[in-house]
């Protein structure tokens, strides 16, 4: 805050480095425009919106934030379902933000992201995967990839804007990513990175709800997608600095339920290993993730058998409490 | 501590105090709609995108509605600037309830910038014409050399080496302020002139522009024109060249000022000429904000007040000397001691401790920029400690209030000031009382009332 009294390595502005973590799930995508298809007759019709519209969206929001300082940057990642990749960097084209028309951006962008896609779909077919209904995007793979990207900026540069990340999501949360998406939150927490996050899908993310609350972002579900960029240009467009003096959107509530380890499920009630702190939804002999350590309370446990009580302190209960 | 009276930050102070049909008729160009929302505070910036797309009117009631508790003075400040830059239009209803909309112009320009992007204001040249361009570390020195060369000859004309080619009339009026012109004296610079050659690039940049726009019309220029032009020209592409013919006359005579500057580079080809923008223009419009440039720093202090400075400008010699005894000077290295003496001097010629300390750090060389603190403590403290030598007496302005004409009278008006808190000094015996400047009035009237 105070830039006059401590030289800071930090810009004294509103700079800010802006890394848009785009959903790009065909899977998600599709299901979406198909139901938009279908509801476009009945009785709401707004609660989804096609991929080219979002682009809509999207592309003005990069634009006005590279509007808003000159320094701004703005870093655009795709998150496909089993790879994601840098779409768009506003630090490429040659330093003017001002440079560079639209429409060439505009183009580049979806140029881009149609070879991701076709490159997204050929990763995806070397282990054959069952199509399941709900296909989750690689979430963890672009937030780490995003978080990458923000340290290498820490580090090159003697001045770096304030950076945060942007989640545009749709596909729901896939539970087996949820120690990795746990720690990219961990670390963009550690580094005072806010993850902003816009859910579009159906349902809400936990994923998103918690890195948002542990980051000290903002989750906004969008109630009326149709307008989109008013939501993402009165919410998310906001500089770090001017947050404290805005009413932004609260959370309604946070759902904070991990996934266990052992079968990647969802659950409210489970085992935790008292030393490494995994979680699994049943009793197991040995945790699979530190392992020596219960080969060391199994021994603990032979020797202590005969003298003293039985001591079961391997495992002990981890409780989900509702907010 | 006095404040530094010449800050040149505000130059958009200069586009606000235009009038409104100017001011209109500015924001019919996307690129001062771009300049100009750049400059907000990032709070009205916000307003703005917010609202872009909103026809209707907002009440101001329920803007700060949008308001945490600790907000309200930031909003104020900001609603005012977007009044004072005519981007908010105030409207008052019938029941005295105000509302605010968007300048149509600058909403249809920044929508339309948003879905179409910025435009460049003209194209540059094909590298057929132009054959080879500096690159961009020449013309980094190019801009860097003439911008110091019209510093020493604004403050030493006898040191310049070669000079610009401004006329000695344009030289007397940027000096104005800076330097003390005494008949039959040599020029000394005032205090204002000292704190401006410790200012950063960007600071002392937008205090001779403003000083610029300011004489404009002396010379028959239209100042709208020369600040859309100045606001047009930092948005062109950094090295890239641009064909002189684009201009127009009044443009033409001020690029030519604006390179003695360094702002831009003219070169000639065999047909034609070009201008080609340096990273001072191009960087005009950032430095609205207060994010200044990031140049590479020069200056070494140690705990032995010695100070080594590498660098091979006379300028910054000069600059140095303002406040240390220069002792040798090498081809790429000046070396220097701070000394009470030198620093008295500095005192002297109205430059403070802050100003002196920021400078050397600000302008820390990047081995010791890294250490916490670039200046060692000692000389940090002991800077401020010899100032403080100097202010040992503290003036106060005030009033002196005497022959009062009973003890009652005296006490109560006594007991007046200390309850306004601007009782300086009361002398019960000779009833004399020494009251504060800014409690005065109050007291005229308490005594008044008394009689």
């Amino acid at each position: 805050m105070n830039a006059a009294s401590a030289p800071s390595k930090l810009y004294s502005d509103d700079v800010s480095l802006i890394v848009v973590l785009l959903d790009a799930n065909p899977f998600f995508w599709a299901s979406s425009a198909a139901a938009a298809g279908d509801s476009a007759s009945s009785h709401h019709p707004t609660t989804t919106l096609p991929f080219s519209k979002l682009l809509n969206h999207v592309i003005p929001l990069l634009n006005s934030l590279l509007l808003l300082n000159q320094f701004n940057q703005v870093v655009l990642v795709a998150t496909g379902v089993n790879s994601c990749g840098y779409i768009y960097d506003s630090g490429d084209g040659g330093g003017g933000s001002a440079g560079g028309s639209v429409p060439a951006i505009c183009s580049e962008i979806l140029r881009r992201l149609e070879e991701f896609v076709v490159k997204d779909r050929l990763q995806g077919k070397g282990p054959d995967k069952v199509v399941a209904t709900g296909v989750s995007s690689l979430l963890s793979g672009s937030l780490s990839l995003a978080l990458c990207y923000i340290q290498r900026v820490f580090r090159s540069r003697a001045r770096h804007p304030q950076p945060r990340i942007l989640c545009l999501q749709g596909s729901p949360d896939g539970p087996e990513q949820y120690v990795a998406v746990m720690n990219a939150i961990f670390s963009a927490q550690r580094s005072m990175i806010p993850i902003d996050s816009c859910v579009m899908g159906v349902q809400h993310s936990a994923f998103l709800q918690q890195a948002s609350y542990i980051t000290g972002g903002v989750y906004l579900k969008p109630q009326q997608l149709d307008g989109l960029f008013q939501y993402l240009s009165a919410v998310f467009a906001t500089d770090l600095q001017s947050r404290n003096f805005l009413q932004l959107p609260k959370p309604a509530g946070v759902d904070f339920r991990a996934s266990c380890f052992c079968h990647k499920k969802t659950i409210d009630m489970g085992y935790v290993c008292s030393v490494c702190l995994s979680i699994f939804c049943k009793h197991h002999k040995k945790c699979s993730t530190c392992g020596l350590v219960l080969i060391y309370a199994n021994k603990f446990h032979s020797y202590s058998n005969s003298k003293r009580k039985p001591f079961k302190y391997d495992f002990c209960f981890f409780f989900y409490k509702p907010h | 501590m006095p404040q530094v009276r010449i800050i040149a930050k505000n130059f958009m102070d200069l586009v606000a105090a235009l009038p409104a049909m100017k001011l209109d008729k500015l924001y019919e160009s996307t690129f001062i709609c771009e300049a100009v929302l750049r400059s907000l505070p990032p709070m009205a910036k916000r307003y703005v995108l917010q609202m872009l797309y909103i026809d209707t009117l907002i009440a101001a009631k329920s803007m700060e509605e949008w308001l945490l508790p600790d907000g309200l003075s930031k909003h104020k400040v900001s609603v005012d600037r977007l009044l004072q830059l005519r981007v908010f239009l105030e409207v008052t209803d019938r029941k005295k309830e105000t509302s605010y909309k968007i300048n149509p112009k600058f909403q249809s320009n920044i929508q339309k910038y948003l879905v179409n992007g910025g435009t460049l204001p003209r194209e540059p040249m094909p590298l057929s014409i132009t054959v080879r361009l500096p690159t961009l570390e020449d013309l980094e020195t190019y801009a860097s050399e003439q911008w110091e060369c019209f510093l020493l000859q604004l403050i030493n004309s006898a040191q310049a080496e070669k000079l610009t080619s401004f006329s000695s009339s344009m030289i007397k009026v940027f000096q104005r302020g800076l330097l003390s012109a005494r008949e039959n004296e040599a020029p000394k610079l005032t205090e204002n002139g000292f704190q401006f050659l410790l200012m950063d690039t960007n600071a002392q940049l937008w205090y001779i522009i403003r000083e610029y726009i300011s004489t404009a019309e002396d010379r028959g220029v239209d100042p709208t024109d020369l600040i859309s032009f100045l606001l047009e020209l930092s948005f062109h592409t950094l090295g890239e060249a641009y064909n002189l013919n684009t201009l127009t006359d009044v443009q033409r005579i001020a690029i030519k000022d604006l390179a003695d500057l360094g702002l831009v580079k003219l070169q000639q080809g065999r047909k034609e000429s070009w201008f080609i923008p340096t990273k001072l223009a191009t960087n005009l419009s950032a430095s609205f904000t207060d994010s200044s440039s990031s140049k590479e720093g020069f200056v070494v202090v140690e705990t032995n007040f010695r100070m080594y400075a590498y660098s091979t400008s006379k300028l910054y010699c000069e600059i140095l000397r303002l406040f240390s005894r220069i002792e040798y000077q090498l081809p790429n290295l000046i070396v220097g001691a701070i000394t009470k003496e030198s620093l008295y001097n500095a005192f002297e010629n109205g430059i403070t401790a802050d100003q002196i300390i920021c400078f050397l750090q600000q302008n820390a060389h990047p081995r010791v920029a890294q250490k916490i603190p670039t200046v060692p403590e000692n000389v940090t403290d002991q800077i401020r400690l010899w100032e403080t030598d100097k202010n040992r007496v503290e003036i106060t302005p005030s009033y002196l209030y005497e022959d009062f004409p009973s003890k009652e009278v005296f006490e109560a008006a006594c007991d007046f000031a200390r309850e306004m808190g601007g009782l300086l000094f009361e002398d019960s015996r000779t009833m004399r009382l020494v009251v504060r400047v800014e409690v005065h009035q109050e007291m005229r009237d308490f005594l008044r009332r008394q009689r």
